[in-house]
């Protein structure tokens, strides 16, 4: 086939410069990947989230850089697909030689790089956006070699918050309306098992298909349970939609909100004079000076606010894994691995975000000191299955705005759990 | 409960009947399961979205976008919808030129029409997605609250309007079918194509206002979905295959058919949809649809020309 | 570079796999499949379920060996295909398309909702795999060869059928069916045929995939697939076993490298709408071809 044979000169010409651009990068010298969604379904958000991840690598390059060099990060592409983010993590870890990887948006991919990829390669794997029980599962029953951590809380703490707020609020029934996918299906049986031991009842579940026309016959099921409250866990998209109508039909205006509903636009798409009484859940960024420092340089770096799912995570995965790197006595996955939770050290030196505090902590563990990282999302560990509890709040609207109401600690996060017994 | 349910499937069936009426003459003019009919109706709701979305820009826009009476939306969106029309079936015609007509000319198969229709969907929607984004848009983001009418039964306001809109539509169609020359040459050349043109009816003709007819259905269908769900770059595939079933249902080729048959859809939705998770709803045509091809293919009410 | 080789190599020919059983669907036999995706799904699924060990949560822990599970999801995707087929191909030929097309968007819909089954929108974790005792090298080279096995035993076999007398009536077939009606070949059953065997390669392709990477969710099967394995059909040459496997290699190739090139040629302010341009151009691919280069960009349509 004469075009085949047009394509084998070019074809192997590029294996040749990939195959010599390995050869010629040093080999001691930090290496990053990144699988992201830049295109495809989630490629809107993942773009930014790359963004967030650059910053934290630029950042700690300012900064010094790690062991001596600077660090290179390399993003692929995984099209919002799982099969292409399966071949961009192997072809990361087998030709560009990564010593991790962060990113990964969405279960679908997290779980094949994490199953195919990051174990059997001993790369440690640091994600920021997929909040899949399944992957907690996997580490639980050892399978995941202790190699795979995320800086986003898992379905679980926020189950815990939206079971916190309607037992506060004097809910009696609420029911809990859910997106019948990965993400629905982690949050919602969690968050009725949460309320029913904390003592409440729940008038009942209505999961909703993603993506539908129309959520009016879900809506209309959920009211004919004669509920005083609505617990809404979805996506921005059918969340809107399910809220719409919900009011619309004469829904009561009890409304507990997850933290994908935190954002103007449901505000004006909803219409702020039926969200008087709705409060919503989301992670506590630190209010303090890490947050604050990552929305800063964020702002000033990109022009555009640090709003948006995933930025605060990714750039705690990335400036995590550098740090840890920097803390590792040797680049292999082991090492690494294992340093991932020594740069959360509770006696450690505490160090923040931004070039300043990212200096802070390299310097400090060149010298052979401890340090505790706080990050965009604030003070976190990781616990033994790799997932994060960190602080967590609950906000609300208000002359147009959405403010905070409260906000509960890591320490209170960790006595809701206990109480709980989840 | 389900009085509620009845009266949903009523209400949107009438937006499913418009749609299933460009399937079914599709199916039986043109001689091809049109892939990209459901895109026609997106192409329809964008259109009018761009018209509604000046607001942004104009003030004379935002006049003409006060709430008409207990509806939603206000005159710019019926700009919009003639906008709207006019763009769907520019898209349409030009298609046919473009694409269609040559395949045809060449003798080829009507499957290769099909999957031409296919890769004409996928660039349609993915224009859309390029110029309109992925998020989904409303004509108003006004919340129309619902009336409460006996059952009890919730309404809005819009859904009513686009019950009647459709029965008016339809009424008028039925007109131009039975009494104008080129609505009779549709239905000669959906009966017999053979015998039309020996009996000197003009198919090229014929075969344009074909096209008209179902994009700016399909437009109509578009905009009155968005006024009541909303408008998103995925609406079109979503309602191909009820719109299929229907026209399939109806026997290919019968407009009273593909119209009932479109509301016997929706209503066995809304009503399973009180016995079975909502998850499933979508199931329902695709069941309807293996149902209708085993045990009476040719429809409910058949016509003799076609297979 | 080698072991991303491997893998590549891989993953290519299991999706050869499928799209040598549109090849026969459509460039053979001349029936249109537009859900492609759901008889893949179907296979993987199987595959996935019934290797399963016992988990809790799941209706089926049978745990069956590697090889009994393939050979089933080979059965369940005949069966699938039955029950479409019967329906359809006594009628017109676009039904099956759009039977097909329902087909895909079912499946999605059955895994995602089928919990006790299929493990719901979470997916099925741990799929036991063949030959994982070796080690991760070990394991890679021996599913590797696994699969260029079964992807030249198909080759062969559908070379074989395609120079056969059913191969010559398919073809025969698709030029014109009312001549083949009129010397007394059973349409129907020669259509049905083509049409099970076809999408029981592709059930094969998908149970592969499955038992490559060992998980599987209902997000691996989005209606995109179907367009990727029509491109990879299209780019290779329908009617050429060759060229689909070719235009599988050359397409995958691209769309795997794509995310790495669109960073590059792209300005940032384009870069978000990607994903919207990488359709267009599919689309694009699809119907230019079908104007103006219908045998295919890499290969004839009549070919051997």
């Amino acid at each position: 086939m004469p075009i085949l044979r047009r394509l084998a000169v070019p074809a192997a010409a590029s294996l040749l410069v990939l195959a010599s651009g390995q050869a010629a990068a040093q080999q001691d010298c930090p290496k990053l990947g990144g699988v992201l969604a830049l295109t495809g379904a989630q490629g809107a958000i993942g773009k930014v989230i790359a963004d967030a991840g650059k910053l934290a690598v630029d950042q700690v390059n300012k900064a010094g850089g790690v062991k001596g060099c600077q660090v290179e990060f390399v993003v692929r592409d995984d099209t919002s697909q799982p099969s292409v983010g399966l071949d961009a993590a192997r072809f990361l870890v087998d030709v560009q030689k990564v010593h991790a990887i962060v990113g990964l948006v969405g279960s679908g991919t997290a779980l094949q790089v994490v199953n195919s990829v990051s174990v059997p390669n001993k790369i440690p794997t640091v994600a920021c956006c997929a909040v899949t029980p399944a992957l907690t599962k996997l580490a639980e029953e050892g399978k995941t070699g202790g190699y795979f951590f995320r800086t986003i809380p898992v379905a679980r703490s926020t189950a815990l918050v939206h079971a916190t707020t309607a037992i506060d609020k004097g809910y009696k029934k609420p029911v809990i309306m859910y997106i019948n996918n990965d993400f629905g299906n982690g949050v919602a049986p969690d968050t009725k098992r949460a309320i029913e031991k904390l003592g409440g009842g729940v008038a009942g579940m209505v999961p909703y298909a993603e993506n539908q026309p129309s959520y009016r016959s879900d809506v209309q099921k959920a009211l004919a349970m004669n509920p005083d409250a609505l617990i809404l866990i979805g996506l921005s998209q059918d969340g809107t939609a399910v809220l719409r109508d919900w009011f619309a039909l004469g829904g009561t205006q009890n409304v507990i909100l997850h933290n994908t509903m935190r954002s103007p636009d449901v505000l004006k798409n909803v219409g702020e004079k039926f969200l008087e009484k709705a409060v919503g859940i989301d992670n506590a960024p630190a209010s303090g000076p890490s947050a604050d420092a990552f929305s800063r340089d964020f702002q000033a770096a990109y022009n555009r606010p640090a709003v948006g799912p995933g930025l605060q995570t990714m750039y705690d995965a990335a400036a995590v894994t550098l740090l840890a790197m920097q803390a590792a006595p040797k680049l292999d996955g082991p090492s690494i691995r294992d340093a991932l939770r020594a740069v959360q050290d509770p006696q450690g030196e505490v160090v923040g975000t931004g070039v300043d505090g990212l200096k802070k902590g390299l310097d400090a563990l060149k010298a052979g000191k401890k340090i505790r990282y706080v990050g965009a999302t604030g003070p976190f560990t990781f616990d033994k299955n790799g997932d994060v509890i960190g602080p967590m709040l609950v906000w609300k609207v208000q002359g147009g705005n959405i403010v905070t109401e409260r906000t509960f600690t890591t320490e209170e996060m960790q006595a809701i759990e206990k109480k709980v017994g989840l | 409960m389900i009085a509620q349910a009845i009266v949903d499937g009523l209400l949107s069936g009438a937006i499913a009947a418009l749609g299933a009426i460009g399937v079914t003459f599709s199916l039986s003019i043109l001689r091809f399961a049109n892939f990209s009919h459901g895109d026609l109706l997106g192409v329809g709701a964008y259109g009018a979205l761009g018209v509604v979305l000046l607001t942004a820009v104009s003030s004379a826009a935002k006049t003409l976008d006060a709430p008409l009476g207990p509806f939603s939306f206000g005159w710019l969106l019926l700009i919009g919808l003639i906008v709207g029309i006019v763009v769907a079936v520019a898209i349409a015609l030009l298609l046919e030129r473009w694409v269609y007509r040559p395949l045809r000319q060449r003798a080829a198969d009507p499957l290769t029409l099909v999957f031409a229709s296919f890769g004409l969907a996928l660039l349609l929607r993915s224009l859309i997605l390029l110029l309109f984004g992925p998020d989904p848009h409303q004509y108003s983001t006004e919340i129309q609250m619902a009336l409460r009418l006996p059952g009890p039964v919730l309404v809005m306001p819009d859904q009513i309007l686009v019950f009647v809109v459709t029965l008016g539509v339809l009424a008028g169609l039925w007109l131009f079918l039975q009494r104008s020359r080129h609505g009779i040459a549709m239905r000669c050349v959906a009966e017999n194509p053979s015998l039309a043109s020996v009996a000197g009816i003009d198919t090229a003709a014929t075969v344009r206002m074909t096209w008209i007819v179902s994009a700016a259905l399909a437009a109509l269908a578009g905009v009155l979905y968005g006024v009541t769900v909303q408008v998103r770059p995925e609406m079109g595939i979503g309602l191909l295959l009820p719109l299929f079933t229907a026209a399939i249902l109806g026997g290919v080729g019968s407009v009273p058919g593909a119209v009932l048959a479109a509301f016997l859809i929706s209503l066995a939705e809304n009503l399973l949809s009180l016995v079975m998770p909502g998850s499933y709803k979508p199931l329902v045509p695709f069941v309807l649809l293996l149902v209708v091809l085993y045990v009476r293919p040719q429809g409910l009410f058949p016509i003799a020309g076609q297979k | 570079m080698l072991s991303y080789l491997l893998f590549f190599i891989t993953v290519a020919s299991i999706l050869s796999i499928a799209t040598l059983g549109l090849n026969l669907q459509w460039g053979i036999s001349g029936q249109f499949n537009a859900g492609v995706v759901g008889f893949v799904a179907i296979g993987g699924y199987t595959l996935a379920v019934l290797s399963m060990p016992a988990t809790e949560r799941l209706l089926v822990q049978w745990n069956l060996p590697f090889a009994v599970a393939l050979a089933a999801s080979l059965v369940t995707s005949a069966a699938a295909a039955l029950l479409v087929g019967l329906a359809t191909l006594r009628l017109r030929s676009d039904y099956l398309a759009i039977a097909t097309f329902g087909v895909g968007s079912a499946i999605q819909l059955l895994a995602n909702n089928l919990e006790p089954l299929t493990g719901g929108s979470r997916g099925l974790v741990g799929i036991p795999r063949p030959f994982e005792a070796l080690g991760a090298v070990g394991f890679a080279w021996a599913y590797a060869a696994i699969v260029l096995t079964l992807l030249a035993l198909c080759y062969a076999a559908l070379q074989a059928l395609l120079h056969s007398p059913w191969g010559r009536v398919q073809r025969a077939m698709r030029e014109d069916e009312s001549v083949c009606a009129a010397l007394g070949k059973n349409v129907v059953r020669l259509r049905l045929s083509s049409f099970v065997l076809g999408s029981v390669l592709m059930g094969l392709s998908g149970a592969l995939y499955a038992g490559f990477v060992g998980t599987t969710s209902p997000s691996e099967f989005m209606p995109i697939l179907t367009f990727q394995i029509w491109a990879m059909l299209i780019v290779g040459g329908s009617g050429s076993n060759r060229g689909a496997i070719a235009g599988t290699f050359v397409v995958w190739g691209l769309w795997t490298l794509s995310g790495a090139f669109i960073g590059l040629l792209l300005p940032p302010r384009w870069q978000a709408q990607a994903g919207a341009l990488q359709s267009i151009l599919v689309g694009l691919v699809l119907v230019l071809t079908l104007l103006l280069r219908p045998q295919g960009l890499l290969g004839a349509r009549r070919a051997a």
